[in-house]
């Protein structure tokens, strides 16, 4: 069975990056639809593990059965110029790489400043390495624990970059499952939301999550969710961490 | 592969020839089978090497003579799906085919075959004793209600639900209230290739529209083929698809009925089939006690009145509860987040007819008052 992937085409003339993309027939874009939060700390507060402690105790609260870990992995890409000289200037220096941990077999890369995302067999990574036109220049996990909630499944996780221990950030993934389109499950999604920011108001903690809506339409993306709307939702997310960070 | 039941039978049918059993009973086997031939060495038959000779169920034959397997019975044929003589993949030959249902059904619920036993007895009952008048309280359970329906006077028929009597003018009217809703229809055995398909499919708008809708169009179906339609298949896109058996195929009759999420795909999803999705379970469970409803008090305009009620579900993911005024809510029972999942079913009587009160939804904590 052919699945319909979306494919932006990077037509930026200066990357001599070429992407290979392989239709594995076995790969289904299908997704149930996940909101991304993240947690927005009180002005003067920082960010401490006994935040993601407490949500994780909520989760349970709320007859979350701990399903067991999840990591997602983010890439910062920069270019690598041909020769020595500095690299052009209108060559993409947002470049994102992601590899999302319920879809081992794919990795996605997004410029954000271009809304352009697009996904790629997993082994793409290999690729890149041998091209050496954009190499790694920090790599973000975001893991955690997860939950199932009756439908609903949530992830709570810390935000650390791959060769250090400080706390980027602390946010989860809140999935509905019965339902694929964002446009029906949003009233299900807000109304969860809702419920779980009172369970979390009772434990007084310096902050609160927030879900920015990401623009999909702008990437070129449908009302029924699939993982590149999940690729899409980790780029903002990250975007909001790094600004709360830096404010 | 050896199979030494129907080779037994075979054995036994040959020699009644000669034999013929006595009328009105069923002679039990009693003495020792035959002798083996040589090419059938002895631990090839099931049981093991010294097993003793089984009596060995009756065959076809048997059943002639003996007056349970007459004519009329043969005639009646494949009302579950089954072909007379019954004789099964094992060998076993089966008089009663609501018997062989049952068996055959091993991951039907006891809900499953208490049903179909209630439906085959109430079928025999009212084929064999019309005389004896239909005991609709027992299958409510709650006795003021019934107590209220029994009173009733059968009101005239609600034009917009009851217009033609036909399927296809049942789905043509539902087609027409209900502009959301994708009706598809299925022969028996076409069912479980589509719900094998569904679960590779990616968005159920990107199935390809031409083969679907030429073999699944009912509107397109020439009569003949109308008469073999088993299975309604409704989809509310993006927010549920339903599946409705009906009871001989061509008829009104349904006779179960399972909500699944558009998502889902894969051999369970049938009319008695379970989601794997708790808000889905639920609605079936709510779906069965509806079914079960129209059937004992409207039996002639269930269908309608059951598709009716199921495209009601369209608001599932929106409408908040009529009690308590909130969408998603805890049950404290189960401790799940649900939306409302209850829809009433009774029906009420009003100037149009008897119907059910669509316009309302309950979560199944607010519910137990109201219904």
């Amino acid at each position: 069975m052919h699945c319909a992937i979306v494919l932006e085409s990077l037509h930026s003339p200066s990357l001599s990056l070429s992407l290979s993309l392989s239709l594995s027939l076995s790969l289904s874009l299908f997704m149930t639809v996940k909101w991304l939060m993240h947690w927005q700390p009180n002005p003067g507060a920082t960010l401490n593990s006994q935040i993601l402690a407490e949500a994780c105790a909520c989760a349970e609260g709320l007859g979350g059965a701990k399903d067991g870990r999840w990591r997602t992995a983010m890439t910062f890409y920069r270019p690598m110029p041909r020769d020595s000289s500095a690299p052009p200037a209108d060559v993409p220096r947002d470049f994102l790489g992601l590899a999302l941990h319920d879809r081992p077999d794919t990795y996605f890369f997004i410029l954000r400043a271009h809304r352009l995302v697009l996904h790629a067999d997993a082994s793409i990574q290999a690729i890149m390495e041998k091209l050496q036109s954009y190499k790694a220049r920090v790599v973000f996990n975001f893991e955690g624990f997860q939950y199932k909630l009756g439908d609903f499944r949530l992830r709570v996780g810390k935000c650390v970059p791959s060769m250090a221990e400080t706390l980027r950030g602390i946010m989860m993934e809140v999935e509905y499952l019965p339902l694929s389109s964002i446009e029906k499950s949003r009233q299900i999604l807000e109304e969860f939301f809702d419920i779980w920011q009172e369970a979390l108001a009772k434990k007084s903690l310096p902050g609160h999550f927030i879900h920015i809506e990401s623009n999909f339409a702008d990437y070129g993306l449908q009302d029924h969710y699939t993982s590149q709307h999940t690729a899409v939702q980790y780029a903002t997310c990250m975007a909001q961490l790094m600004a709360a960070v830096r404010s | 592969m050896e199979r030494p039941g129907a080779r037994g039978a075979a054995d036994r049918r040959h020699q009644d020839r000669s034999r013929p059993a006595p009328r009105g009973a069923l002679r039990r086997r009693l003495r020792p089978t035959p002798p083996l031939r040589p090419h059938r060495p002895p631990h090839h038959r099931r049981g093991g090497l010294h097993a003793p000779p089984l009596p060995g169920p009756p065959g076809p034959r048997q059943l002639e003579d003996s007056g349970v397997l007459n004519p009329s019975l043969k005639s009646r044929g494949n009302s579950w799906g089954l072909h007379m003589p019954l004789v099964c993949p094992d060998g076993a030959v089966v008089a009663y085919a609501w018997k062989r249902q049952l068996a055959g059904q091993a991951g039907a619920s006891a809900v499953d075959r208490t049903r179909l036993a209630l439906k085959a007895f109430t079928d025999q009952k009212r084929r064999f004793f019309p005389h004896l008048e239909d005991d609709l309280l027992n299958h409510h359970g709650e006795s003021g209600i019934a107590k209220r329906l029994c009173s009733s006077q059968v009101l005239p028929m609600s034009k917009e639900l009851v217009e033609g009597k036909t399927l296809a003018d049942i789905l043509k009217n539902l087609e027409h209230e209900v502009p959301n809703i994708r009706i598809l229809t299925y022969q028996r055995r076409d069912w479980s290739k589509r719900a094998s398909l569904l679960s590779s499919s990616v968005d159920e708008n990107h199935v390809d529209p031409s083969k679907e809708q030429n073999l699944h169009n009912w509107k397109k179906l020439r009569s003949a083929s109308v008469d073999q339609i088993a299975v309604i298949e409704l989809l509310m896109p993006s927010i549920f698809r339903a599946v409705v058996s009906l009871h001989l195929a061509g008829s009104v009759n349904p006779d179960a009925v399972a909500f699944f999420s558009p998502n889902e795909g894969g051999d369970y999803i049938h009319s008695r089939g379970i989601s794997v999705h708790h808000v889905f379970r639920l609605v079936t469970e709510h779906a069965d006690k509806a079914l079960q409803y129209y059937l004992s008090v409207d039996p002639n305009n269930s269908l309608p009145l059951l598709l009716c009620w199921i495209c009601s579900y369209q608001t599932l993911f929106a409408k908040v509860c009529s009690k308590c005024g909130r969408l998603l809510m805890m049950d404290k029972t189960l401790a799940l987040l649900l939306p409302p999942v209850h829809r009433p079913y009774f029906l009420t009587s009003s100037v149009k007819g008897q119907s059910s009160d669509l316009t309302k939804a309950y979560h199944i904590g607010c519910s137990s008052e109201e219904i």
